[in-house]
């Protein structure tokens, strides 16, 4: 939840501004406690003829499902809720849910402007799930598992980010598009379509809505830390769930940073780059890791 | 092996769901709804794989069928008009005799390579409770014809995917 103060305070570092400054604490650190009591007390507007039952649970099921991956996500050799052996798959596959609830809560609002966001968004994120699969591949090929705790485990000589750098590159890419923060942010672009997918939200609904998206900035960078920045491994002077969140952070600044500098991409130059280019680089590092391992350059276990 | 099924609540209440939802997604009134009750019985099913020591092919019934199908069908229900739909095109004779000859060399393909191999298939099922690094030899060695097979039935169906892609311009 302090993500989006946090981002606040560091697009306005970018932009030479303070930032959010007065709602109490260092920095008005308790912006986002402020931000939610107001947009609690706000009305709940139900546009005409909108689909009520959908327009009101998908918010719900997008939280639901912000939060069900971090039962997966290790922070540490003990700390993981369930420690599953189809983790990674896990994550995917609950992040492959997204595009259609957005699709039908962007129907269920019946606008055009959040129904051309919804279709955007779905475009973007099914185009884009392809390539983060496939560079999540080459990791599972060196740690030889599914399993997060193992992926972590593999990584204890040498981080992924080194033998799947290529890797890195593309799930970063294809993260921030799955996100659709800058410079993939077609679907909420607010020249074009008002506020994408969500306009017709107000109020507690689209607290929650934004609540679910920072919650899912916040998965893909935990997810990038376990898959290639060895997750909670680090010098021993911090513990390890810390070394893990600091790692996160690390990553989460990162994903937002990108939407203080780049301006937003045109529809083909982001369909093109996810097909054409993200693809083939993934596939790439996919034989790169083969011809490590079997010319034994790298044994699955790190060095 | 007897045939009692102990009244498992999990059992129960999944089968519950899926047919419920499998009765909604055909019976609903607006598409939509269809398409979402769809969804909630394909997540059902998944809960069918997991209870049945299968997660693996859980997660990728949840990721391919939730997740992809169910958005190609949305997709299909918003971007195609109703009326467009029916409209019943017929492709030219070229095409029918190509899909013929391209139907023809696959079969042919299939057929060669089921006999070919199909004689050493495994008849035997591999022991249950299999962990997921030990799925990958047993799918791409012991049963190697039957993916060989689907690979070729599905490059054939990209094909035609492609074929049909392609007339619209």
């Amino acid at each position: 939840m302090f993500l989006t103060w946090y981002e606040r305070k560091l697009l306005a570092r970018i932009q030479l501004r303070i930032g959010p400054l007065y709602a109490g604490g260092p920095g008005g650190i308790l912006q986002p406690i402020a931000d939610g009591v107001k947009l609690i007390f706000k009305e709940i507007m139900i546009p005409y003829k909108a689909d009520k039952p959908l327009f009101l649970g998908i918010p719900l099921a997008l939280v639901f499902l912000g939060a069900l991956p971090f039962a997966v996500i290790p922070f540490g050799q003990h700390w993981v809720i369930a420690n599953l052996d189809v983790g990674l798959i896990f994550v995917l596959a609950v992040e492959s849910l997204f595009p259609s609830m957005i699709l039908i809560f962007a129907w269920a609002s019946n606008s055009k402007y959040p129904f051309l966001g919804g279709l955007r968004s779905l475009f973007q994120q099914v185009a884009y799930e392809i390539p983060m699969w496939i560079s999540a591949l080459s990791v599972v090929m060196l740690a030889e598992s599914l399993n997060l705790v193992q992926i972590v485990n593999a990584q204890q000589k040498i981080w992924f980010l080194g033998p799947a750098f290529l890797s890195f590159i593309v799930f970063f890419i294809a993260s921030l598009a799955e996100l659709e923060r800058l410079p993939f942010d077609l679907p909420s672009a607010e020249p074009e379509l008002v506020a994408g997918w969500f306009t017709e939200s107000s109020g507690a609904i689209f607290m929650v809505i934004f609540l679910a998206l920072y919650m899912k900035v916040y998965l893909m960078s935990c997810l990038i830390t376990v898959l290639f920045l060895g997750g909670w491994w680090g010098p021993a002077f911090l513990p390890q769930p810390v070394w893990f969140l600091l790692k996160a952070l690390v990553v989460a600044t990162f994903i937002i940073i990108p939407r203080g500098v780049y301006p937003r991409l045109r529809v083909d130059l982001l369909i093109r780059l996810g097909w054409t280019r993200l693809l083939i680089i993934a596939l790439a590092n996919v034989f790169i890791t083969v011809v490590l391992l079997s010319t034994g350059v790298l044994s699955p276990w790190g060095l | 092996m007897d045939l009692y099924i102990p009244p498992d609540i999990t059992f129960v209440v999944l089968t519950t769901i899926t047919l419920l939802a499998a009765i909604m997604a055909l019976q609903a009134k607006e598409l939509i709804y269809g398409a979402i009750s769809l969804a909630i019985s394909f997540i059902g099913i998944a809960g069918f794989f997991v209870s049945l020591d299968a997660p693996y092919l859980a997660m990728l019934q949840i990721a391919v069928y939730v997740g992809a199908v169910v958005v190609l069908i949305l997709f299909t229900i918003m971007l195609v008009r109703r009326d467009e739909a029916d409209k019943d095109e017929m492709g030219e004779s070229g095409q029918g005799a190509a899909g013929l000859w391209i139907a023809g060399l696959l079969a042919v393909s299939i057929a060669g390579v089921a006999a070919l191999a199909g004689p050493n298939l495994p008849t035997t099922p591999p022991a249950g409770n299999l962990p997921i690094s030990q799925l990958g030899p047993v799918v791409a060695v012991s049963y190697s014809v039957p993916l060989i097979i689907l690979a070729l039935l599905l490059s054939g169906a990209l094909l035609g995917a492609l074929v049909l892609a392609k007339v619209d311009r």
